[in-house]
């Protein structure tokens, strides 16, 4: 038993010391650039192809290989730095964020086309042998792994005490500002820090594709993820923080498989992530429990005049698209409908990230909260389908308002990262009790929709329900927007301190938010799931959640009749353009680089 | 061009919002020359147009002969402009010593650097007692002296201090005057901003007073110190008058 323990203790230790090298990375990045960097785990998985790659095509020695990762990995941060960042440069906090999620859509299809996304098999570097320590064993992986983790981070130490660039990054960090003003150039130390991450980032992806055996283009995310979750243990922007939290992070992960199985670990680095924003959102080493007031705050509206559609073309809209179904076409139809069961998603999404300025990360949580509920009723309370996608509504209404409310007191990227959080979460619950979901094997023969005895099942009847609720929802929001309390939301937004010494509470407010989203956002998925009649804890995964944002971006944030368009425009244009179904995800995150860069108002504008 | 530093015909914007109006301003080499007036008159945005740290909508600035409109800040500290800035903005992780050290960022010259550190040190010897100590730690006056021997470790020219007396009770105003005094019989050019119009020009060569972002009465300092207007320029609501008049 005890030698068990030793080697899940070292196998805690091994996967921290690759957990560190990432959040090093991201916390330079934050430090010089109050930037989380999303893109981080692209440049993991690029390390991990490139190592693949010199490997298997040059039969590259191992120096040899990390020299090409090291190499290749900076050159992509350098060139997320250029793009992402600097172009930004004087745009809301939240643009260059944004941006480098654009930038992990791309990298990350970039990748698939290239290697195809079949995973492969890193080739073993290091000699196979284990020595057995303690009752369990030590294998020269492990070594090599601990050994590049202990050298980079003394590398990097006396890189940021003794040499001129690293006193450049303390100061940039510290004061950019007056970084400047002693002569620094702020623009070279922030293309070298995303250099030095990213080569970091690279060596983490290719030892972990030696040490699980196994790369894919669908690591990046997670990797991202727990970079993330390590930097916020650790504090935002504290380098030897983000080492401690990445060993506490591997720690606890080995330990909790231990203890309860493989699929409970990444449950237990996002509840740790949540507990740390809830209770210690300056990180564990940090003397501060509140948040720094700067430079957090600042949402991403910029400020435009919407574009106002007069009331007849939208009743034209609508009558159109109501005898959409007369053309005879059921192709159109079904992506119509599905248009139409995003655009509900969006509707929530543009209110929660645009009016109440919460950007949320996490918004397809709502719709798998809002599916299972709906299929449950549905299959195991023998609820009518009629009943069950309302309830369902109401459901991940109080769920998600319930879920997301510790994350209230938080501002700016700390919102986004708790949600994303919060999102993950939810599937991973989802994934583990059994009991009530059915677990990994998914909910099937969901009932097909159906209104009192009317059968919506075909593709005009779910196509004509899609368009009648849209049409209820939007209108309610608009209704809700041009309240008293559509005010008070932007408010809110525009200024929590101000709102806040007006008597305004902002917690309530943003609860009735999340309320009305959660809403519409668990009708969505409650359609969906009918519709589908089989989803599992996969099927609203955090891609979705992105669609959802780079949707509500492109219609203006904030704006009802522009999430309407944007989530039109996503879905259909693909369609449209089939031959291009392979390279979507990269349109997606082109569209959304764009946008920030260009149009950060929308189409439509913002409100 | 006899002046070190001059700025020609400047107007500043922030969006849509005017801050300078046609701003004309002489900064001849050896002196310290101050530039006055009240809340919001435009004067720190007068020290970033300097530094480059905001570009003016048109007009030029011209350094030791140069036009200097438009460079980014590295490149202008590095041709001899040394920065004092407004709330000192110290690294506040950093020693007292790397903060000195920074101070000498732009420069290569490593043996000509240390000789510069005991200069300046022999000039603030409070700082040399606290060498290893954490500049966010230190009192107010004793940062605004770290913020003054930083900016001096660039081996500057012309230094531009943006209210270095703010905050300071008396007897460190009285101190940091003096120390402003020394730097400058070292040959150094001063450029200050006050809200002080009295303790200024009490050690100044020549002033100006800025009003709204345009330059309502300029003169050498001892000229300005006995003018009555003068007073009238702190006075918020005389300040709007002015402005009609002008
Ligand atoms: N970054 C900025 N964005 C928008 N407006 C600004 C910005 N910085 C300054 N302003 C505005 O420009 C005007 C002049 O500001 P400035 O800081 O130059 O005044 P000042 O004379 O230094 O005032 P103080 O004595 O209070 O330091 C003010 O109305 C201020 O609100
Ligand atoms: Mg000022």
């Amino acid at each position: 038993m005890g030698g068990a323990w030793f080697d899940y203790t070292v196998n805690g230790f091994v996967i921290g010391n690759i957990y560190a090298l990432l959040a090093v990375g991201l916390a330079l990045i934050y430090g010089v650039a109050n930037l989380v960097n999303f893109a981080h785990g692209s440049v993991y998985v690029v390390g991990a192809y490139v190592g693949w790659a010199a490997i298997t095509y040059l039969d590259t020695p191992l120096p040899v290989t990390l020299l090409c990762v090291v190499a290749v990995s900076a050159l992509v941060g350098v060139g997320i730095e250029r793009i992402g960042l600097r172009p930004l440069h004087g745009s809301s906090r939240i643009a260059p964020l944004l941006a480098t999620i654009g930038i992990a859509l791309v990298l990350d299809q970039v990748v698939q086309l290239v290697f195809t996304p079949d995973p492969r098999a890193v080739p073993m570097q290091v000699p196979e042998w284990r020595v057995a320590v303690g009752g369990g064993t030590i294998g020269a992986l492990d070594l090599l792994i601990a050994g590049i983790g202990l050298t980079s981070a003394v590398v990097l130490y006396g890189f940021l005490r003794f040499t001129k660039l690293g006193w450049a990054v303390r100061a940039t960090a510290q004061d950019s500002d007056a970084a400047q003003q002693m002569g620094v150039d702020v623009n070279r130390v922030n293309m070298a820090v995303f250099a030095i991450a990213s080569a970091l980032s690279g060596v983490s992806g290719v030892l972990v594709g030696m040490y699980y055996n196994q790369i894919s283009t669908a690591m990046s995310f997670e990797a991202t993820l727990k970079g993330i979750v390590a930097l916020i243990i650790g504090g935002l922007g504290n380098v030897p923080g983000a080492i401690a939290g990445s060993l506490i992070l591997g720690l606890t992960e080995s330990y909790g498989i231990a203890l309860f199985g493989t699929s409970y670990r990444n449950l237990f680095a996002f509840v740790l992530l949540i507990a740390m924003l809830v209770w210690r959102p300056n990180g564990l080493f940090a003397a501060r429990r509140a948040l720094p007031p700067e430079p957090m705050t600042g949402t991403f509206i910029a400020r435009s005049r919407p574009v106002v559609v007069p009331r007849w073309a939208v009743a034209a809209l609508v009558v159109a698209a109501a005898l959409l179904p007369l053309l005879g076409q059921p192709y159109l139809l079904q992506i119509g409908a599905n248009s139409l069961m995003y655009a509900m998603l969006a509707l929530s999404l543009t209110l929660v990230a645009g009016t109440v300025g919460q950007v949320s990360l996490g918004h397809a949580a709502l719709l798998a909260i809002g599916g299972y509920a709906s299929g449950l009723l549905a299959m195991d309370a023998g609820w009518p389908v009629a009943l069950s996608i309302p309830a369902a509504g109401l459901v991940t209404a109080a769920l998600g308002t319930l879920l997301v409310f510790p994350a209230f007191r938080l501002t700016g990227h700390y919102v986004s990262i708790a949600t994303l959080g919060i999102g993950e979460i939810v599937s991973l619950v989802i994934l583990n009790w059994t009991g009530l979901t059915r677990g990994a094997i998914g909910l099937g023969g969901i009932p097909p929709l159906e209104v009192f005895g009317f059968d919506l099942g075909s593709v005009e009847g779910t196509y004509w329900l899609c368009l009648a609720v849209l049409v209820l929802l939007a209108l309610l929001q608009l209704r809700l927007l041009r309240s008293h309390l559509g005010r008070t939301w932007r408010a809110i937004r525009d200024d929590p301190v101000a709102a806040r010494s007006y008597g305004v509470s902002g917690d309530r407010y943003k609860a009735l938010a999340f309320g009305f989203g959660g809403f519409a956002a668990g009708i969505s998925g409650a359609i969906t799931a009918h519709v589908y009649s089989y989803i599992n804890h996969e099927t609203f995964g955090a891609s979705i959640s992105i669609l959802a944002l780079t949707m509500v971006i492109l219609g203006g944030l904030g704006n009802v009749a522009g999430a309407v368009l944007g989530a039109t425009l996503l879905i259909a244009l693909p369609e449209a353009f089939r031959f291009l179904a392979e390279y979507r995800i990269l349109i997606y995150g082109i569209v959304l680089l764009l946008l920030i860069r260009f149009r950060p108002q929308g189409l439509m504008g913002t409100v | 061009m006899s002046a070190l530093l001059r700025l020609e015909g400047v107007n500043s914007f922030y969006g849509p919002v005017q801050v300078h109006f046609d701003l004309n301003l002489d900064v001849e080499a050896g002196q310290i020359v101050c530039l006055l007036g009240g809340n919001a008159s435009g004067k720190s945005t007068t020290m970033k147009t300097i530094l480059g740290l905001q570009r003016p909508g048109s007009g030029r600035v011209w350094f030791d002969g140069a036009d200097i409109t438009g460079l980014p800040t590295p490149q202008v500290i590095r041709r001899g402009i040394g920065s004092v800035p407004e709330a000192r903005r110290l690294f506040p992780a950093m020693t007292v010593r790397e903060n000195l050290l920074m101070g000498a960022y732009a420069r290569s010259d490593r043996a000509a650097i240390a000789t510069d550190e005991e200069r300046v040190l022999g000039l603030f010897p409070r700082l040399r007692e606290r060498l290893g100590q954490r500049a966010g730690t230190m009192s107010g006056g004793e940062q605004q002296m770290l913020a003054m021997a930083r900016a001096l470790m660039g081996r500057p020219k012309l230094i531009c201090m943006d209210e270095p007396t703010m905050g300071l009770s008396p007897l460190f105003v009285d101190r940091v005057l003096e120390l402003i005094q020394a730097i400058n019989r070292e040959g150094v050019t001063v450029f200050m901003v006050e809200q002080n119009a009295s303790l200024a020009l009490g050690i100044a060569h020549y002033g100006y007073v800025l009003q709204t972002g345009r330059i309502a009465l300029q003169g050498p300092a001892g000229e300005l110190l006995r003018d009555p207007r003068i007073r009238d320029a702190y006075l918020g609501g005389a300040a709007r008058d002015g402005e009609g008049e002008g």
